[in-house]
């Protein structure tokens, strides 16, 4: 803001003694010459709004709760995308989509803004994997090339799988194959041999499944990609591949994305039905004219089961940190949990293939546990998925990059700044080629967070909330309080036209 | 050797060759028009022409694939059955085929389903295809015709073979290097 009021003046001077402290209880940077390890777990689709860890009411997160007591907890974290693509892109490259550009379903990242990715940083030395269930993350990694020493397939640690592309070594061959010629969610466009594949896997899959009885609901699957997975395996793997990284291949960087607790919904027997007898019914909030107005009722059962499968997400975490502690894992290596984006059940939308940018798909969890941590330590401050990327290269002694667009968080090497303007970007019915038209952006500052939705239905919108008093996004205050909407929506603005001047036409 | 005098002619396997291509190409082309607005929106030219490289490749071995089914019969019957009107008994046995498979792909869609009443079908459509075959020997209308539309089809291999031959290629530099 241009000017600083008095009252402005002492909030900010408020936060310097909790800046000093955090800074105190935060972890120490690694000192030169050692070499920690870096864990990413990434959950796709995990809502911070829906953990137990950060307020929910039903105790969906138990054990993320245990493993917060030797870590960073972070309660205002949001990604930078409501979806996986922008998403998880800004948290490799510590940019936002509208620089990244991987703004669509599937979409790439700007081709030469490729060396910007978090592995590069750990050529020296480092041994560098990398294991996405989302296909779309692959694409990603792909892209990145000679940077990612070992990018595991898909189809790894599941019970049913066929990924075609993986057996090419060429990026475009994942495209090709497993998104458009053998693709599961539509007719086969490859009729001979798309259609024998997709019959073969299906009896394969039918046969596997009928001995499930711990799914009754069917497996868990990885989209419309022909994934079928157990949780309990691929946890087991991980820890397998970590194992192996520990023993033979340190230092190293690893990052998991899973699939869960993204749709289709499907836990384990035993955390089936596990909140049916609650009856706790979430808030009731107005349906939002953008929203596809999913009745309340099926949206209640929906959030029902996908806190079933958070659970049992939750459960096999347990276990996974469980037998990192016991294996001496945790005392030289930083792990890191969070997610791309997160997963809504109010206002008549289900999911997140929404333009909407409410709390529940956009606020994710994040807790980051330094080696040897035996403290809690938690930060209020907001933050974004575009701060993990220099985070990890302040922690291991890595410079931050100039066109980095995140900062070190609070408490790991950054300071709180409540004036610092953060953003999450929601475009993909947009061109990655063309100016931002189509486009919902959210913008936290100062305790406020201001929604702008363009090119929908012809008619533009904003929103304003004050998180602090109303963080359920409750009491629009747009049109009531003035003097912050307009600074806000000219700043907003201003940074809209600033990344659309690199695309328009002269 | 013997058993090249009871391979069909390079003509005959060529009209029956294009005919195949002509729907199995055509059926991804379709699919291919369909995706190709939205890939615009992320992929750039080379990046979707790479698609159309990998389709083009899987193409070329699908037809081959489906070839070898009528020339291996034609092998192996006698010449009576099948040699003779080699062309006309081919497409009497693929072309009902193929658009059977069509209308098994077409009960696919996000749902897990296992389209089991569409597969029911396939002992009367592999029946009605080899009634098909019988018949074309013994109709010399219905011969002709079909022997006329795959001589009408074989131009398409002036563009199908080389612009395959050409993806095959590009297919193998972008795996091996």
């Amino acid at each position: 803001m241009s000017k600083l009021n008095r009252r402005d003046f002492l909030k900010v001077a408020s936060l310097i003694p909790g800046a000093i402290a955090l800074s105190s209880l935060a972890p120490k940077i690694v000192p030169q010459g050692a070499r920690p390890n870096v864990i990413i777990l990434l959950f796709d689709a995990m809502s911070a709004t829906n953990l137990s860890l950060y307020g929910y009411p039903r105790e969906t997160t138990p054990n993320f709760k245990r493993f917060a007591e030797r870590a960073n907890v972070y309660h205002a974290h949001n990604s930078a995308g409501n979806f996986t693509s922008p998403g998880t892109a800004s948290l490799l490259t510590g940019m936002y989509p509208w620089t990244h550009r991987a703004i669509n379903m599937g979409g790439l990242i700007a081709r030469d803004l490729l060396d910007r990715n978090l592995f590069r940083f750990f050529g020296d030395g480092y041994t560098r994997l990398a294991y996405s269930q989302n296909l779309w993350v692959n694409y990603f990694l792909t892209q990145f090339g000679v940077d990612v020493d070992t990018v595991l397939s898909p189809a790894s640690f599941s019970s049913v799988a066929r990924i075609t592309g993986a057996n090419f070594g060429d990026p475009m061959a994942y495209r090709a194959y497993d998104d458009f010629l053998f693709h599961d969610g539509k007719p086969p466009s490859s009729l001979v041999f798309g259609l024998a594949d997709r019959l073969l896997f299906r009896r394969e899959y039918f046969t596997e499944s009928h001995s499930r009885a711990d799914y009754p609901d069917g497996m868990p699957r990885a989209g419309v990609y022909p994934i079928y997975f157990e949780l309990k395996k691929v946890f087991d793997g991980i820890f397998s591949t970590l194992e192996t990284l520990r023993v033979e291949r340190a230092p190293y960087i690893s990052y998991f994305h899973l699939w869960a607790p993204h749709a289709p919904y499907r836990p384990a027997r035993q955390f089936m039905d596990l909140f049916s007898n609650d009856n706790w019914r979430p808030e009731k909030k107005p349906e939002h004219p953008l929203s596809l107005k999913v009745a309340q009722s099926q949206l209640n059962t929906r959030r029902r089961n996908y806190d079933e499968y958070v659970a049992n997400v939750d459960a096999e975490f347990g276990r996974l940190m469980d037998r990192l502690e016991a294996s001496g894992a945790l005392d030289n290596s930083y792990v890191l949990v969070t997610a791309d984006h997160g997963e809504m059940f109010e206002r008549g939308e289900d999911g997140h293939v929404t333009p909407l940018l409410y709390a529940p798909v956009t606020q994710v969890p994040l807790m980051i546990s330094a080696p040897g941590q035996r403290s809690r330590l938690d930060v209020h401050a907001p933050t974004n998925s575009v701060d993990v990327l220099p985070t990890l290269l302040h922690l291991t002694g890595h410079e931050v990059p100039d066109w980095c667009e995140g900062r070190p968080l609070p408490g790991l090497g950054g300071v709180d700044d409540a004036e610092r303007s953060t953003f999450t970007v929601e475009a993909k019915n947009n061109p990655a080629f063309a100016p931002l038209r189509m486009v919902s952006v959210a913008m936290l500052k100062g305790g406020y967070k201001l929604t702008y939705y363009k090119g929908y239905r012809g008619k533009d919108s904003f929103e304003l909330y004050n998180m602090h008093n109303d963080p359920q996004e409750m009491v629009d205050l747009f049109a009531s309080e003035k003097s912050v909407a307009v600074q806000l929506k000219d700043e907003l603005l201003e940074r809209l036209d600033q990344v659309n001047t690199r695309f328009q036409k002269s | 050797m013997a058993i090249f005098n009871r391979f069909p002619r390079a003509g005959q396997v060529a009209a029956v060759y294009a005919v195949i291509t002509l729907v199995v190409y055509s059926w991804t082309l379709l699919w291919f028009f369909w995706e190709y607005p939205s890939w615009l929106y992320f992929l750039n030219i080379g990046e979707i022409l790479s698609i159309l490289a990998y389709s083009l490749a899987n193409n070329f071995a699908e037809s081959l694939a489906v070839l070898a089914v009528p020339v291996v019969l034609a092998v192996v019957l006698p010449g009576k059955r099948f040699r003779e009107a080699f062309v006309a008994r081919s497409l009497a046995l693929v072309l009902p085929i193929l658009g059977y498979m069509m209308y098994v792909a077409r009960q696919f869609d996000e749902k897990l389903d296992y389209p089991s009443a569409a597969l029911d079908l396939a002992p009367l459509v592999l029946a009605g295809a080899l009634l098909l075959v019988f018949v074309v020997g013994r109709v010399g209308f219905v011969r002709k015709t079909l022997e006329a539309f795959a001589d009408r089809a074989v131009v398409f291999n002036y563009l199908s073979i080389p612009v395959s031959v050409l993806a095959v290629v590009l297919v193998g530099i972008r795996v091996l290097f």
